[in-house]
This record gives structure tokens, C-alpha cells and sequence, in this order.
């Protein structure tokens, strides 16, 4: 085990840095000009532009700057974001910490994530239990029938489709926008024109309401392969000698898939469930695009194609820390795998699921 | 029997895979030459702005199976304010799916030309996923060693990293530099999403090729044909590349719908194929709340057959060439195993 873990962590570290190399030298070699964060490129004076080159950190080769990245990466500093950046009233330049807003936007993707999960499993194990009870029935063709429709379909055209009609058509619910679960963002030095303070929407039932269609989305991309597997198990496991034994001792219904079905399903989901973390960060960024949520990808989006150019510090920083945690819920989800399952070696991907998993 | 004679009795036997192959035809069939057949029909192109097929007043283009005044101006009265019909005799025309946008277009025409820019764009990505994918698995697959465990690994983490993050990364840059390249025949913008999303797709296939190139090179025929002096490149060429053509084959089959989807995906998020050019990805992304266009829905100036028929060709594309895949995968008998 020991050995195990420090190959992973060896693979990760390396696979990291080569990461956040291309990502850095395909940036940072582009002719575009960032000194247009600090100064006003049509009217700066060369001297000023070269005072904006040196605050930040442009002066040197690609690699010492990209050395220097990582020197202070090691501690923990992801640096300022460009287009956050600001000449205070006390002459020095401010900005936002890309750590700090590539925290906040993880919350946001977080929630899409988590809630969409769960609503995914409300819906996948219920349909895939009345699909696997009767096989070859009415009800049993439906689910397949849906869970082929639902392989083909864009998890965009869901979003769009879902915001168009519940949203904006006929007005069910927010189509747009997040609200924070803790409750209203304060906004103190702020007015609107009558003197009123503006209130930001917030609490459990806004933040609910706003992501139900974001959660429904989520959960509808996945629902399809999620049914199919978990269909395949539950119809091995319902032919098995022991459920027909529980059958024979007079077990209802619901104890034989209750007590001795559903266990079974529960190792296999929730190792596919900890390995499509990087597919759901993927189709988290269709969602927060469609519905406005200001998650991981939407500030990905911004840096890109923001107004005075790419920021690089906050492509960095979203690329780094998503990538971190899409390897450490890997490397969870190989270990629940060797808990659950100690004859399992390495877990892969089937097939079809690799493939479509491209799609993310 | 050879794997041709199998398939081709499967293609008899299995209904599901001779509709979808069929399907499959006729829409890559529909959408090469569909454009000029209908516009020569209809007698106008999907270029052409007609004024009759919007709303005169907030513009909202008209719903499907409408038929249009056939004129590309616009006739008002004294006033210059209230539009008026045209002059007497100004034949009507079919808009079969509506108008565009506010610009009064043919939708059907932009659907069927938005289809061959996405087309292009999935099965050339696809042919140069395999290219790459079949070149690397099966070097990799036959020679093993370091390179090929360090493939390996990278391969695991790219398929494990959520793909979009990395494409629209890279892809806002290398485009920049790729979009003008058309080859002579291809859109602008085409080239550089072919370059974009075959440069990051060819894992899955090169993955599956390198686990059956594995295989077979432990096998009697290969081990004899190293046995009689035979050359690396000449037991690939020979003996290997025939039994990894059917994988290569269904995978290339069920790439396309992927790419398709892909193609959608990385022009909504404002990276992909760029307007005036039709694709299914910018016509579902340019009417109405979306980050090309970033106007709420508005029932007065946008219909919601705009969002629904992109939707509807890229599913049906997708199914077809799923379905396509999977019959192929049982005819060929070859396990996927990624």
C-alpha cells in the first residue's frame, strides 16, 4: 500500500507540473499585451508601460518566470489575478488572490456537483430496481428506451432545453443566476438610486430553488449510464441462488431487493459515482454557462476571453487546482475500490462510458 | 469466414443495425448534398435575408412551415414606418423549419449547411484521432518498455481530467492561429477544431488498440513470424493491423457522435466555429441567452424552435451513429474494453 501511494503521489506531482508547463507556455508566449491590466495602452507612456511590465513580474526569460511560479506555488501562492488588478488610493496595485476566487467559485461548482449527484441516485436506483424487477416489461423497455435517448443528448441541449421551458417559458423557476446558501452577501457601501441598500438573494430556500434546474441537468446526463449499469447488476444479482432462497423463505418483496439486491450495486456506484469527478467538473462548465452560476468554469471562461486579454495567473490557477482535485478523487476512488473490493487491482473505464466520458 | 462475410450477414440479420447504417447515409447524404438540391428547389439560398419572414416589428422570425413573401426588400408606406405587403404578383415561398433569427433566413438551409460544417468537423476530428490513436497503440501495444507504461499513465490522466478545461484552454489560443486554414474546401475555422479535437481525443482509441496490440503479440502467428526474421514494422503492417481494423472500425464509429457533440459544446462556450459560418453548435448558441448572445428569452423577438431543432439534429445524429457503433461492436464481435 505504501508503495502504492507513493507512486501515485510521484505520477501526480509530474503529471501536475507538466500540466501547468503547457499550460504556461502556450500562455506566455502569446504576443498579446497584459501591461493593459495596469495601464491604459493607447496613452501610456513607454516608461509607464514598462513600470506595469515590472509589477508584474514580466521583465524576465518564460522559463525564470514560470520557475518563479512554481517557487511560490510551493508555498501555497497562486498569485493575483490580472483583471482583478487595481491602483489603490494609496499608490500600490491591488487584486484579488486567485486562490481566493478559484475558492469560491468551487463552492458554486461544488453544490451543482453534490446536489446533482444525489438527485442522480434519487432517480437512477429506483428506476433501475422497477427496470430490473420485470425485464422484458412495458415499464422495463421504457427505462432502456429513455436511457438510449438520454446517451445521445447533449448535456448542453438539456441545459438549454431545461431553462428554456421551466425558466423562461413558462416561469417555474429563477432560469439564471446563484444565490448563496449562507444567506445574502452584504453589500454595505452600496445604493441603489432611491437610497435603498440592494439585497442579494441568499438562505437555503433561494440557493434550492436556483439550482434545481442546474441539479436536474446534471442528473439527467448522467442518469442514462448510471441506470444501465446499475440494471445489468441488479438483474445478475436477482438470478443469483441467494435471492432466490430469500424468495423461497418467504422474504417480501422489498426486504429481497432491499436487504439482499441493493448492497450489491452500492460498491460499483459509488466507484463510478468518485471516478466521473472529472467528467462532472466538465459538464459543470455547460451547466454554469447556460444557467449564469459563477462556478469554476465560468471564471475559467472569463479569464480567456476577458476584455483587456487572457488572465494568465487565474488559467493557471483554475487548471492546477481542478486538476489536484480530479486526481485526489481518483486516487479515493482506487482506494474505496481496494476497501470495498480487495480483489480489484486498478479500476478502468468500459468502453462506451471512456468514450462518451470524452465529451467532458 | 472472413470478418467481411460476417458482417455483411449481420447487416442482413440485425434490423437495428441496417436502419441505423441507413440512417446514417442518408444523413451525411442530406447534408452534403441536400443545401444546393433544396435551395435549387425553394429558389433561394440560406444566405439571402428576407424581411417577410420576421415580425415588422420586433423581429421575431416566423414559426415553421410558413410560406414567405420571396423578396429580399422591404416595401413600407408613406410614412417610411408601417411595412407594408409587397407590390402585387411577389410570389410566396416555403420556409419549411422558420427563419434564423432577426435577419429572416432559412433555417432549414442553415440547419442542413450547419450540419456539414459539424460533419466535417466530427469525422475529421475522428479519421485524425484514429490516425494518431492506431499509430501509438500499436507501437506502444507491440514494443511495451517504458515509453508504453509512461503512455500509459498519461493517458489514465488525461482521461481522468475533464477534457473541456484543458480544450478551451488551449483552443482559444491555438485557433487563433489555425482559423484561417481552409484547405481550399473546409470553412474557416473548421481546420483548427479538427486539429483541436483530434489532438484530444485519440486516447480512447489508441488506449484500446494498445491493449488488444498487447494481446495478439503474444499470440503463435506473431511469434512466428519474428521467428522467420520478419521486420517490427512489417508484423504491424501484416499481421497485427488486420485484426485491429474492426476495433478501429467501430471506434471510429462511435468517436464521430462524440465529436459531434464536442463540436457543439466548445462553440457554445464561444471557442469553436464562428458566425457567419452555420454550425449546429452556433445556430443552438446564437438565439437567445447564451454567452454568444447573452439576452434573456424573450416570447416577443425568439420562438422556441430555434432551441429545439439544433437540439433535434444533433440527437438524432448522435442516436444514429451510437446506434451505428454498437451494432458494428456486436457484428465485428470485438470487445471494447477500454
Amino acid at each position: 500500500m505504501a508503495r502504492f501511494v507513493t507512486f501515485r503521489v510521484i505520477t501526480a506531482v509530474c503529471l501536475l507540473t507538466l500540466l501547468s508547463l503547457i499550460t504556461f507556455v502556450v500562455y506566455a508566449t502569446i504576443p498579446v499585451e497584459p501591461a493593459g491590466f495596469l495601464v491604459d495602452l493607447q496613452h501610456a507612456k513607454p516608461s509607464q508601460i514598462a513600470a506595469a511590465h515590472d509589477a508584474l513580474g514580466l521583465n524576465h526569460s518564460v522559463w525564470y518566470r514560470y520557475g518563479d511560479y512554481l517557487r511560490r506555488l510551493a508555498h501555497g501562492d497562486f498569485g493575483t489575478a490580472w483583471s482583478s488588478l487595481g491602483i489603490g488610493y494609496d499608490g500600490q496595485i491591488h487584486g484579488a488572490a486567485v486562490g481566493h476566487m478559484v475558492y469560491e467559485a468551487a463552492g458554486v461548482t461544488g453544490s451543482i456537483i453534490l446536489g446533482g449527484a444525489v438527485l442522480l441516485v434519487v432517480i437512477a436506483v429506483p428506476l433501475a430496481l422497477v427496470s430490473a424487477r420485470a425485464p422484458r416489461s412495458v415499464l422495463d423497455r421504457t427505462v432502456v428506451a429513455i436511457s438510449l435517448v438520454g446517451i445521445s443528448t447533449h448535456p448542453l441541449v438539456i441545459g438549454v432545453v431545461l431553462r428554456l421551458m421551466f425558466g423562461e417559458r413558462w416561469r417555474w423557476l429563477p432560469p439564471t443566476g446563484y444565490c448563496n446558501l449562507t444567506g445574502p452577501p452584504a453589500l454595505p457601501d452600496f445604493r441603489l438610486a432611491n437610497g435603498a441598500i440592494p439585497q442579494g438573494c441568499g438562505g437555503l430556500k433561494e440557493w434550492t430553488t436556483h439550482l434545481i434546474l442546474p441539479w436536474l441537468t446534471f442528473a439527467l446526463f448522467f442518469v442514462a449510464l448510471y441506470m444501465r449499469m446499475l440494471r445489468a447488476r441488479l438483474l445478475e444479482t436477482l438470478h443469483t441462488h441467494y435471492v432466490r432462497t430469500a424468495r423461497a423463505k418467504g422474504a417480501g418483496e422489498f426486504r429481497v431487493l432491499g436487504r439482499h439486491a441493493l448492497p450489491n450495486v452500492v460498491a460499483p456506484m459509488s466507484i463510478m459515482l468518485a471516478m466521473d469527478a472529472g467528467t462532472a467538473i466538465g459538464i459543470s462548465i455547460y451547466i454554469e454557462s447556460v444557467y449564469f452560476l459563477p462556478g469554476v468554469g465560468h471564471l475559467l471562461l472569463n479569464a480567456l476571453n476577458g476584455e483587456r486579454g487572457y488572465d494568465l495567473p487565474l488559467i493557471l490557477g483554475v487548471m492546477f487546482i481542478s486538476a489536484t482535485a480530479i486526481i485526489a478523487l481518483n486516487a479515493l476512488a482506487d482506494v474505496i475500490a481496494r476497501v470495498i473490493d480487495p480483489r480489484i487491482t486498478s479500476i478502468s473505464r468500459s468502453g462506451a462510458g471512456g468514450v462518451r466520458s470524452g465529451l467532458a | 469466414m472472413s470478418a467481411g462475410a460476417r458482417a455483411r450477414r449481420t447487416l442482413r440479420g440485425d434490423k437495428v443495425l441496417f436502419a441505423s447504417a441507413l440512417a446514417a447515409l442518408l444523413l451525411v447524404a442530406s447534408v452534403a448534398i441536400g443545401p444546393p438540391i433544396l435551395s435549387a428547389a425553394l429558389g433561394h439560398t440560406s444566405d439571402e435575408p428576407f424581411p417577410y419572414a420576421t415580425d415588422p416589428i420586433f423581429r421575431k422570425p416566423v414559426d415553421p412551415l410558413t410560406k414567405v413573401y420571396d423578396t429580399t426588400r422591404e416595401y413600407s408606406d408613406e410614412s417610411g414606418y408601417q411595412r407594408v405587403a409587397p407590390p402585387k404578383g411577389t410570389q410566396k415561398t416555403w420556409f419549411f423549419a422558420g427563419a434564423d433569427s432577426s435577419l429572416g433566413r432559412d433555417e432549414l438551409l442553415r440547419l442542413l449547411e450547419g450540419g456539414r460544417t459539424s460533419l466535417e468537423v466530427a469525422v475529421g476530428g475522428t479519421l485524425l484521432a484514429m490516425v494518431i490513436g492506431l499509430l501509438i497503440g500499436m507501437v506502444g501495444g507491440f514494443l511495451g518498455g517504458l515509453v508504453d507504461a509512461a503512455f500509459a499513465r498519461f493517458t489514465e490522466f488525461v482521461m481522468a481530467f475533464p477534457l473541456m478545461l484543458l480544450v478551451i484552454a488551449i483552443g482559444t489560443q491555438t485557433n487563433n492561429h489555425l482559423d484561417a486554414i481552409t484547405l481550399g474546401f473546409l470553412p474557416p475555422g473548421v481546420f483548427a477544431l479538427i486539429v483541436l479535437i483530434g489532438g484530444f481525443t485519440w486516447f480512447y482509441p489508441a488506449r484500446v488498440i494498445r491493449t488488444q496490440v498487447a494481446e495478439l503479440r503474444n499470440r503463435e502467428f506473431v511469434e512466428a513470424a519474428v521467428m522467420i526474421g520478419a521486420k517490427d514494422s512489417r508484423i504491424l503492417r501484416t499481421h497485427v493491423l488486420p485484426h485491429v481494423l474492426p476495433t478501429a472500425l467501430v471506434y471510429l464509429t462511435l468517436l464521430v457522435p462524440v465529436n459531434v457533440l464536442l463540436e457543439a459544446g466548445i462553440t457554445f462556450l464561444g471557442v469553436g466555429i464562428h458566425l457567419p459560418t452555420p454550425s449546429w453548435g452556433n445556430l443552438l448558441s446564437t438565439t437567445w441567452g447564451t454567452v454568444l448572445s447573452p439576452t434573456a428569452f424573450d416570447a416577443r423577438r425568439a420562438t422556441v424552435w430555434l432551441t429545439l431543432l439544433p437540439s433535434l439534429m444533433i440527437f438524432i445524429t448522435v442516436f444514429t451513429f451510437n446506434q451505428l457503433g454498437e451494432g458494428l461492436r456486436e457484428a465485428f464481435d470485438t470487445e471494447g474494453r477500454g
